[in-house]
């Protein structure tokens, strides 16, 4: 099915929170094996947060400040679980390259690690979608910069004024089929 | 608690609610307008794609096969809407159920409401888009047709002086979009009118006097229904309402929801209370361009992109549009990559940067609009939450089968590659089947010419409750094939002129 509805964008933005909170149930919470080293280490969740959103967009830039603010932003509900998908990663990263860490490992091999989480039990893979939408939604369309946007796809973000040249084409009647009406209003 | 008496009480400020308002203040009677979402104005607007600006006003109602948007806020959805304002086609009126019953009251159809649309147009200076301002989109939408011997026309909107910003559905800052604050509702509020934001009404009870007196002038009637509202900030306050006419514009969910909620004091609400929901059956399609094609523009101009399409809607019931979207509205909403590219992952990785490298440019969304049975239902959970159900008959998947190869024939024949869009659901999955999601909903207190039927009768009262009416969308009871404001505006000043007739009031006597 092939259908894009705006609205159902918004709609969507709404039940992100909520799908997020639904797919971490409290009991897989407490049953996470949550490794000490992200105790020992404030850095890691952002490594691997950065490693993460990488993969998911590899035009990314790695460096930017904003790049996993949403994975750990407060306005959502992910941001409660951060830590456990971190770690979730970087177990699955060691089970399935030798205890590598994930944000160590190339883009190829940390792709493989996000698409077994896409296709682990429901639970987990209701989390590995919430990260990979709210990676896309954050970076395309620059949430947190409305004077930033997204450069990579020459979106200007949401204060750019654009002159009438800018918005149609000249000699326009060039493009005009037939009408069926006289003013836009159908009989 | 405080208790307010008021000859009107009009629940909402949208399109269903604004008439009202202003042509009673005009009148010269009280009118108290309760809106449960915040005071907006243009100087709130953000051009943003910050969910949680949205989030503030946009709001949603999930279900199976269907799912609703809509706004609370300030003049509800005209603050958000894509302006669109086209009047719907003559047949649309002419639409029936399954039984061969007219959809909509004998009284009512395009010729009636005719003077009303002219109206609602004079009110928010409705016009034809000039063909120098259509958008990039729009333009290549029309070529798209044109190459395939396909009529298009210029749309016409609610605006002033458009900037073209592509910022419509976050607000407009300029304050050229004809939201209703910048006309109805101030005008409303010169005659008279007040207005209260952030104040939910609860719940409905009649008086003991509601049954008396029958057409005669409005402040000679006893107070006839009581209607208890609750502050959304601070304390929470309770507030007590009671008016001679409750007049229900909070859109298709909120008057429905609050007819649920007051059943119990109101048994005589028809059965067909948050029945019979119709929705536009909206289907889109998503293609890059060929490179025969000069850019679209997905960022700039007017976010619907100018150009609608009769072509198909006396053979296929449907009207055919350019769409644009943001990329807030698009990577939200769905997954989407490329037919045919077999690298696996499709929809995150090299492939999809790749594709959304293309979508400003190269990407063009073709949507169609379509006269969907009013099939779907709201109930409430338990705990008071509205959701809405979409029984998926074979009639409403071969529509949707249909619409969509015929919208995907128009991409292919012009080249266009297809890209494979799949919507997520609540838990951020891919939606299995078919599933429609509107802004468009109207229906859940239809009008009919008898209870049997419907839940309000053509004048929008609703049956058994004298003096109580349902003025917005709710009392609709079709899909209309294009955008649903301008009818329901329409439609609601011809509510409100059988208010001033049927209690002798006098338009504009206020002044």
């Amino acid at each position: 099915m092939n259908a894009v509805p705006r609205r159902h964008a918004l709609r969507q933005l709404g039940l992100i929170a909520a799908g997020l909170a639904a797919a971490c149930t409290p009991m897989r919470v407490l049953t996470s094996a949550y490794p000490q080293v992200f105790d020992d280490d404030d850095g890691l969740v952002d490594r691997v947060l950065r490693a993460f959103v990488t993969a998911v967009i590899p035009d990314a830039p790695q460096d930017d400040p904003d790049l996993v603010r949403a994975h750990t932003d407060p306005a959502y509900p992910f941001a409660q679980y951060a830590g456990f998908f971190a770690a979730d990663l970087s177990r699955r990263a060691a089970r399935r390259f030798g205890g590598r860490a994930f944000e160590r490992l190339d883009v190829g091999e940390r792709t493989a690690v996000i698409a077994e989480g896409l296709a682990a039990d429901a639970t987990t893979r209701k989390l590995y979608n919430g990260a990979v939408v709210l990676a896309q939604i954050a970076f395309y369309a620059g949430i947190y910069d409305p004077t930033k946007g997204c450069p990579a796809i020459g979106f200007e973000g949401g204060n750019h004024w654009h002159p009438l040249t800018d918005i149609t084409y000249p000699d326009p009647e060039r493009f005009l089929s037939h009408t069926r009406t006289a003013d836009g209003n159908y009989a | 608690m405080k208790t307010v008496h008021t000859d009107v009480l009009i629940i909402g400020t949208g399109f269903g609610a604004a008439a009202p308002a202003l042509r009673l203040a005009e009148a010269g009677v009280k009118v108290v307008m309760v809106e449960k979402g915040p005071k907006v104005q243009t100087a709130d607007f953000r051009q943003t794609s910050d969910p949680q600006y949205l989030l503030k006003y946009i709001k949603g109602t999930p279900g199976d096969h269907l799912s609703l948007t809509y706004a609370e806020a300030l003049g509800g959805g005209s603050g958000f809407y894509e302006m669109v304002s086209l009047r719907a086609p003559s047949l649309v009126f002419d639409q029936t159920d399954a039984q061969g019953r007219r959809l909509w009251p004998e009284a009512i159809d395009r010729a009636a409401l005719d003077p009303y649309y002219d109206i609602a147009e004079r009110m928010l200076h409705v016009s034809q888009i000039p063909l120098a301002e259509v958008p990039k989109t729009g333009l290549v939408f029309a070529q798209l047709m044109k190459n395939l011997g396909y009529s298009v026309d210029r749309a016409r909107y609610a605006v002033r002086g458009c900037q073209g910003s592509g910022f419509c559905v976050t607000g407009c800052v300029y304050g050229a979009k004809q939201s209703l604050f910048l006309n109805y509702l101030p005008q409303a509020v010169a005659a008279g009118a007040e207005i209260e934001t952030d104040l939910e009404a609860l719940s409905i009870v009649p008086l003991p006097g509601v049954h008396r007196g029958k057409a005669r002038h409005l402040t000679d009637l006893p107070y006839r229904y009581q209607v208890l509202c609750q502050r959304r900030t601070g304390e929470r306050e309770q507030l007590r309402f009671v008016a001679r006419i409750v007049v229900l514009g909070g859109g298709t969910v909120g008057s429905a929801t609050l007819l649920f909620r007051s059943r119990a004091a109101l048994p005589l609400v028809s059965e067909h209370l948050g029945r019979n929901i119709a929705y536009n059956g909206s289907v889109k399609v998503v293609g890059l361009l060929p490179d025969s094609f000069p850019d679209a523009d997905m960022f700039t101009g007017r976010s619907h992109p100018g150009m609608i399409s009769y072509e198909f809607l006396e053979s296929h019931g449907i009207t055919v549009h350019g769409a644009k979207a943001l990329p807030l509205m698009l990577v939200s909403a769905a997954r989407m990559h490329l037919e045919g590219d077999r690298r696996d992952p499709a929809w995150w990785g090299t492939p999809h940067v790749e594709l959304m490298g293309r979508m400003r440019r190269r990407m063009i969304v073709i949507a169609a609009f379509g006269l969907t049975p009013p099939g779907a239902a709201l109930e409430l959970s338990d705990a008071g939450d509205a959701r809405v159900s979409l029984p998926l008959s074979s009639g409403l998947e071969r529509y949707h089968g249909e619409t969509q190869r015929l919208l995907e024939s128009i991409l292919v024949r012009n080249g266009c590659r297809l890209v494979r869009t799949d919507f997520l659901d609540k838990s951020l999955a891919p939606e299995e089947g078919v599933h429609f999601s509107t802004a468009h909903q109207v229906g859940s207190c239809r009008m009919a010419d008898a209870p049997s039927a419907g839940v309000v009768n053509a004048h929008g009262e609703v049956f058994g409750c004298p003096g109580l009416y349902v003025s917005d969308g709710a009392c609709i009871p079709s899909s209309l094939a294009v955008n649903t404001s301008l009818t329901i505006l329409a439609n609601a000043e011809r509510i409100a002129a059988g208010i001033l007739d049927r209690y002798r009031l006098q338009q504009g006597a206020a002044a």
